[in-house]
């Protein structure tokens, strides 16, 4: 049987670094707020954006659509390397690509989905306020990452556990 | 699902390595075929059978449970 929609396995260990690397600085964004020390402000353009704190009428400032705005592009290009790089991992080929591993990722994803859903509804019940804001950034990839680390983990057993027979 | 994988491969005196490289699947698949932990699918089946020179059926056999 073929599987014509995973990437070619040659991108696995790029795309790992990558993925790894960029999950890692972005970690660093929140937990040592990297933001005020690095500043990549710059013009982006936006389909519908606000002009910030303090920029306008109200709170959030005036809502502007299909504009250039200003806005601090680090944390947009470690989520786009993120995502496509996760994509990559968990979707590339294996070495010994056969059913089994097709069977071993699809087992995976399923779990992946049905666990991310559970930790959403859980928060969603229990965490009120701006706190949110942060289950909702951490939403963007948590079941990419669960899915990786779940499959990984089955690869590994998969991989190593099972006795070799003559 | 029970099968016969591993008498069929010793009547073949194949190792579990070259069973995997004549089907193209990887030696851990045909552990995990062999030890009932994995169903295989229609076509592995079929490749198995051929290779064996047997029918499907004298290969794999229905459990109660199935």
């Amino acid at each position: 049987m073929k599987t014509s929609y995973l990437f070619p396995h040659r991108f696995k260990a790029v795309s790992g670094v990558v993925f790894v690397t960029a999950f890692l600085i972005l970690l660093g964004y929140f937990i040592f707020d990297f933001e005020n020390k690095f500043n990549f402000t710059t013009k982006v353009f936006t389909i519908i954006g606000d002009t910030g704190f303090g920029g306008g009428g109200s709170l959030l400032g005036d809502q502007v659509y299909f504009k250039l705005i200003e806005n601090d592009i680090a944390d947009e290009i470690l989520i786009a390397l993120i995502i496509v790089s996760g994509i990559v991992f968990g979707f590339a080929k294996e070495k010994h690509e056969d059913e089994m591993v097709a069977f071993i990722r699809l087992h995976s994803l399923a779990w992946a989905t049905i666990a991310n859903y559970s930790i959403l509804l859980f928060c969603y019940l229990f965490i009120y306020g701006f706190t949110f804001f942060n289950v909702l950034m951490a939403a963007m990839f948590s079941q990419l990452i669960i899915f990786i680390v779940l499959f990984r983990f089955k690869m590994y057993r998969f991989y190593t556990t099972l006795q070799h027979e003559e | 699902m029970k099968n016969n994988i591993k008498v069929q491969r010793a009547i073949h005196n194949l190792t579990q390595q070259d069973l995997a490289d004549r089907i193209s699947v990887s030696r851990q698949t045909i552990n995990a075929l062999e030890a009932g932990k994995y169903v295989p699918s229609t076509v592995l089946a079929l490749k198995l059978a051929k290779l064996f020179d047997k029918t499907v059926n004298e290969i794999f056999e229905l459990e109660a449970e199935d």
